[in-house]
């Protein structure tokens, strides 16, 4: 307690006292406020408080539920979080893991339904009764997985070319792209699912390396709903791809040049970045991303579906992005936001589902914090701005 | 010194790509009219037409907004939500039609104020914004019917499948839409400040014109065309299920752009909205005439888009390209 | 003699630091007020708080004698005063008798009334002696005519006060006379100017009176029979010329560094050849519109160029931005905030800029921070760049002068050969410009080749070892330090001659 000596000499001046006392407290509100891990805050707060009166929140299923839903959006949103930062947009990521996960399926699926698929596109080209061509085939998961990765490259190079080169704006092409590719998932399959994967592919959306037991020990058979996954397979990529991200971000010449980019594309021209390839990439980046988050989704799903990826999730996407502090006007941008954003949607809409609350209010909610995650950040740049006066 | 292409290549080159869709527009009708001549019949060219008033009255809204460079991803849930609300109004208070036609239109104006207060006022963008109220409308909306299809009472089905003067009620709304829409952006003040503040947002603050209040109200605009859109087709089908709308605002913002309409502003009508929701539609219907495979369908409209796109970025250029100060005339 | 406009110690500054000071003017009515200052000496802080753009910290304005506050452009216009600016705030997608009614359309049963508006568009446009259709639309004009198209809209604001601000910047010498018939013809209507300009004959022929602006105060006014252009310039510097610059302390070496020969492109140059030599300082002067910026950007791969040849070191250079660069080329553009400068980004960001790749380490070029921070602050260190954390500390946080200082300093991290520096003191207050003076001596000291873009003659005759001028694409003349004549360059820049 050595501040106590300081404590008469404030009390003789009230003055001094409110000034010493309040200036800092509100400096470092604001510096908490401005943190990278401010986001992370929000969510630990947000668990804090609805934990006592939603204990369901934190038992260890919810937590397993949580952060299986978190790690393919992640991964998805750390594609786009690329493209937001050269202040670009791809809406086709959605349609990526449709048509990806529809060729893959059919590529290793082991048995297929003629009555349902017999009518498909692919029938007869990549499936029969047998299942597909790579049914059975040693490797044949990594194969396709390589396929289905080469298929988000070229939909990526296609929208980069197409932004990067002719110049057309971001959001019309990808949303065409988006169009296009979600039909031809749909077209190919006529909109059937197709499922019957080999096990070793569901593991990668499922399987765990690591469980945690809760319950008696000496019982000779676990009862499955008292084991909770620690470690899974979509962790262990989440987790990688997103410190490659980092990295690639935010400590190389390449994500150099893609903030540059999104800050000031003239400057960046003349400063000699090559602007063009950065863009192409980091559209290729955006789609393969989107290629193995649908990876892991189709896994759980135990099937390729045509219309994976459909309707909101998108904008779950651009959302979770948006509310970890990435900026759609490009430029500011990092991983680690994306993560603790990916982290706060996931909480959200989980315990408000946890809360018995139907999908009507989880979407409510999550247009409330959309726009909260605005005004927070239009918030943040005009304390930026006082600060540097 | 007015710029003058003197090449008549050129000249028509300039013209096609201006009227990019109108070419464009001509050559599907040609193609569908070889292959199934019925398509080219009044009866079928009149369905398209109603078919196309629901994307087309949206799309009308939209192009206001995109007119001011903004965006609005709401209207995709607004067409969903101010139905309902009128539904309601008519269901349970016992609202006779006409009313309910007010209900919703002012459900719409509601649902544009509350975007326009984040966008104008908190200075929040247009993108975020809308793509928060997609969701809350969209929210509010299953809410009131617990994610379950909502029956209009009986009555209001006949409104919509009215007619005036031989003129079905959905393509008497849409042209008068139209109409209005044209007048108000080609000869009212606020029309041509529209266009002003989408061509250069700081010259118009400097020139005086209300900014904000102009911007406001591209939104209120935007809004109510898509309550209007989402009444005049549900008055048809006099059913509303959970997911209507759901994406709709891609389809409508296509719609506006394939129109003409320029997402970086300044450029656009409220007529080219009404061509390019049309167009859309011509496409879809000669596919079914045509019996393509209907999952094809949103391709075949991706690269009719894409097109049109562009066409406005070539136009864009050689807009530049124009206004490109040149030092010294070019001697050829 | 009625006032028609009076500034009464009107002050604004900006963060503490003032623009304009205690400012006191009369403009009397019906009389042409010639306003001629360097950049920076306050013109357009105060043309803005004549304007209502920005609010005068102190002092207050009255207009025929009453209290005159505008809180916006709209109260301005309202009152009674037009700006015609450098930039114009013209709406490209729209006609011109639109543009002359945008902030309200008089109507009819709600409607526009679009016949009274052609009537009077066409009257006002006949006035200036313009013969364009009302419904042209503003893109497909001239600069010149979408000046005069600015003026017509004063006209239909019935505007008592015109202030011109560098009208004549962008118009060809045709044009400029034109544009002084015009005002000639406003004043016989018996308006008021405010004329702005950098072009002191010009000030000089068309003023009855004069007032000079230096570091925010005015400096000197009177009636126009009492000024010369020497005493403008005296005014306009307060101390002699020669204090205002750092001496020379090379002699440029015999090899060039660039040697640019028949560059032509239609419509932008027309045969240009240039040298410059290793340690030279070459002067690139020329009205605005001479093709000075094109040239550069041509130069410097970043536009077409038809036919000729561009050779750095004797060799031929590799194309693209890129190649140039790697070459041992550097371009200042004269647009710091929009081509210079990544304004949110940290100043070590921009510094690293250009030679990032430099940093990269291992097959995924990971930044060796390490390198990066050393470099950089080895940079601020050797430019006295006036910044704190310089890692953290946006650039835009920094004065002009700063700023200016890392655009070159991102370049000189490269270790260019040639630096093209197109306007490097726009924007940089007196101070800081002597401080760019003495780093692009220091620069050419060093062996770079300087190709230096100016408007401001006075520092190309301070700097230069040789001075190139340039009218419409064209090479009209050089001449070396020896030769330096201010009237010469001037009527090489003006083509027909002014003399």
């Amino acid at each position: 307690m050595s501040g106590r000596a300081t404590i008469p000499d404030l009390e003789a001046s009230p003055m001094t006292a409110t000034l010493l006392q309040r200036r800092p407290l509100s400096d470092r509100a604001a510096d908490l406020f401005l943190s990278d891990y401010f986001i992370l805050y929000l969510s630990l707060v947000f668990i804090a408080v609805l934990a006592p009166f939603l204990p369901t929140l934190v038992t260890p299923g919810n937590i397993v539920n949580v952060m299986s839903n978190m790690w393919p959006l992640l991964i998805v949103a750390i594609g786009q979080t690329f493209v937001l930062a050269i202040a670009g947009i791809d809406l086709s990521q959605g349609s990526v893991i449709a048509v990806t996960s529809v060729i893959g399926a059919a590529l290793i699926t082991l048995v297929a339904d003629p009555v349902v698929l017999s009518k498909a596109p692919l029938w007869g080209v990549l499936i029969t009764e047998r299942g597909g061509p790579l049914a059975g085939v040693t490797g044949g998961v990594l194969i396709a997985i390589l396929a289905m990765i080469s298929i988000a490259a070229l939909i990526g190079l296609i929208n980069g070319l197409a932004i990067a080169v002719l110049e057309m704006p971001a959001f019309m092409v990808t949303l065409v792209t988006m169009m296009t590719i979600s039909a031809l998932a749909i077209y190919l399959t006529q909109s059937e699912n197709i499922a019957q994967l080999p096990e070793t592919y569901v593991r990668l959306g499922k399987g765990d390396l690591v469980s945690v037991y809760f319950g008696v020990k000496d019982t000779s058979q676990l009862p499955r709903k008292e084991v909770f996954s620690l470690v899974t397979y979509p962790m262990v990529i989440a987790v990688t791809l997103a410190i490659a991200a980092h990295v690639l971000l935010n400590r190389t010449v390449f994500g150099r040049q893609v903030l540059a980019i999104g800050m000031n594309r003239k400057a960046a021209e003349i400063s000699g970045v090559p602007v063009r390839r950065v863009i192409v990439l980091v559209f290729m980046v955006s789609a393969v991303c989107a290629a193995i988050g649908g990876i892991l989704y189709s896994a759980r799903l135990e099937a390729g579906r045509p219309t994976l990826g459909e309707g909101t999730f998108l904008l779950d996407v651009i959302g979770a992005a948006v509310i970890g502090g990435t900026s759609l006007f490009g430029g500011k941008a990092k991983i680690i936001w994306t993560v603790f954003g990916v982290l706060f949607f996931v909480l959200l809409s989980s315990s408000l589902s946890a809360m018995n609350l139907s999908a009507f209010q989880v979407d409510m909610v999550k247009g409330a914090v959309i726009l909260g995650a605005a005004l927070l950040d239009v918030l943040r740049t005009r304390i930026m701005r006082e600060r540097m006066r | 010194m007015i710029a003058t292409l003197t090449n008549p290549a050129e000249r028509a080159l300039d013209l096609a790509v201006r009227h990019a869709t109108y070419v464009i527009f001509a050559a599907v009708l040609i193609w569908y009219g070889v292959q199934a001549p019925g398509f080219l019949m009044p009866e079928s060219l009149g369905n398209i037409v109603k078919q196309s008033s629901f994307i087309g009255i949206a799309a009308i809204g939209m192009t206001f907004v995109l007119l001011t460079g903004g965006i609005d991803l709401s209207v995709g849930s607004v067409m969903f939500l101010a139905p309902l609300i009128a539904g309601y109004a008519m269901r349970e208070l016992g609202v006779p039609v006409p009313l309910g036609f007010v209900v919703a239109l002012g459900a719409g104006l509601a649902m544009g104020l509350i975007n326009s207060i984040f966008i104008v006022w908190l200075r929040v963008i247009p993108f975020i914004v809308t793509l928060a109220t997609l969701f809350l409308f969209r929210g509010f909306g299953t809410w009131l019917t617990s994610s379950t299809a909502f029956d209009f009472k009986e009555g209001f089905r006949a409104f919509g499948l009215s007619s005036f003067a031989g003129i079905p009620m959905p393509i008497l709304i849409f042209a008068t839409v139209a109409l209005i829409a044209h007048v108000t952006l080609a000869h009212t003040t606020f029309g041509r400040q529209v266009y002003a503040l989408g061509n250069d947002r700081e010259a118009a603050r400097k020139a005086g014109v209300d900014v904000r209040m102009v911007e406001m109200k591209v939104y209120l605009i935007c809004s109510t065309c898509a309550a209007l859109a989402g009444f005049v087709l549900i008055a048809q089908i006099g059913r509303l299920d959970a997911g209507f709308g759901e994406g709709r605002e891609f389809d409508v913002i296509a719609a506006a752009v394939l129109g003409g309409a320029s997402l970086f502003g300044g450029v656009g009508s409220a007529f080219g909205a009404v061509v390019g929701a049309t167009l859309i539609q011509t496409v879809k219907l000669g596919l079914v005439f045509t019996g393509v495979n209907l999952y094809l369908q949103p391709m075949m409209q991706g690269a009719i888009i894409i097109l049109a796109v562009l066409a406005d970025g070539v136009r864009e250029k050689r807009m530049q390209a124009l206004q490109k100060r040149t030092i010294r005339s070019v001697t050829s | 003699m009625t006032v028609l406009l009076s500034l009464d110690a009107l002050g604004k500054s900006w963060f503490g630091v003032p623009a304009v000071t205690d400012l006191t003017l009369d403009v009397a009515e019906g009389r042409l007020l010639g306003l001629i200052g360097q950049n920076g000496a306050g013109k357009s802080t105060l043309m803005n708080m004549i304007g209502g753009v920005v609010q005068p910290s102190s002092g207050a304005m009255r207009w025929l004698g009453a209290t005159y506050h505008p809180q916006s452009a709209g109260d301005a216009t309202r009152t009674g005063i037009a700006f015609i600016h450098q930039e114009l705030n013209l709406f490209t997608n729209l006609s011109v008798a639109e543009n002359l009614y945008i902030d309200g359309f008089p109507s009819r049963f709600g409607l526009i009334d679009w016949p009274r508006i052609r009537t009077r568009s066409a009257e006002i446009l006949h006035r200036l002696a313009l013969d364009i259709d009302p419904d042209t639309q503003v893109g497909r004009l001239s600069p010149g005519e979408r000046q005069l198209v600015e003026i017509a809209k004063a006209l239909h604001n019935e505007a008592r006060l015109i202030i011109f601000d560098e009208p004549t910047t962008s118009l060809t010498p045709r044009e400029t006379a034109r544009l002084f018939d015009t005002i000639a013809a406003l004043k016989a209507e018996g308006r008021t100017i405010i004329y702005i300009s950098h072009i002191l004959g010009d000030v000089l022929a068309l003023a009855d009176d004069i007032g000079v602006l230096r570091d925010g105060r005015l400096v000197d006014s009177g009636q126009v029979g009492d000024f010369s252009v020497p005493k403008m310039i005296r005014a306009m510097i307060g101390r002699d010329l020669s204090g205002l610059f750092p001496p020379r302390t090379n002699k440029p070496a015999s090899h060039a560094v660039l040697q640019a020969n028949g560059l032509t492109q239609p419509g932008v140059l027309q045969d240009v050849s240039l040298s410059v030599h290793a340690g030279e300082i070459v002067g690139l002067f020329g009205l605005m519109g001479a093709g000075r910026s094109e040239l550069a950007r041509i130069l410097f791969g970043l536009d077409a160029v038809a036919s000729g040849s561009i050779r750095l070191n004797g060799s031929p250079v590799p194309a693209g931005i890129a190649g140039r660069i790697a070459a041992g080329m550097a371009f200042v553009t004269e647009n710091r905030r929009e081509e210079g400068l990544m304004m949110e980004a940290p100043i070590a960001d921009n510094l690293a800029l250009v030679c990032l790749r430099q940093f990269g380490r291992g097959p995924l070029a990971v930044m060796d921070t390490g390198a990066v921070g050393m470099r950089t602050e080895d940079a601020r260190r050797d430019l006295t760049i006036k910044a704190g954390d310089i890692r953290t500390q946006p650039v835009k946080a920094l004065s002009g002068g700063n700023q200016q200082k890392v655009v070159i300093g991102k370049w000189q991290m490269t270790a260019p050969r040639l630096f093209m520096l197109d306007e490097p003191t726009r924007g940089v207050d007196v101070g800081a410009k002597f401080e760019i003076y003495t780093l692009i001596d220091r620069l050419a000291a060093e062996g770079s080749g300087i190709l230096m873009i100016s408007s401001e003659l006075d520092e190309l005759l301070g700097m230069a070892d040789r001075i190139v001028v340039m009218n419409r694409g064209e090479v009209m003349g050089e001449l070396a330090r020896p030769d330096f004549d201010r009237e010469r360059i001037l009527a090489l820049a003006f083509r027909e001659g002014l003399t």
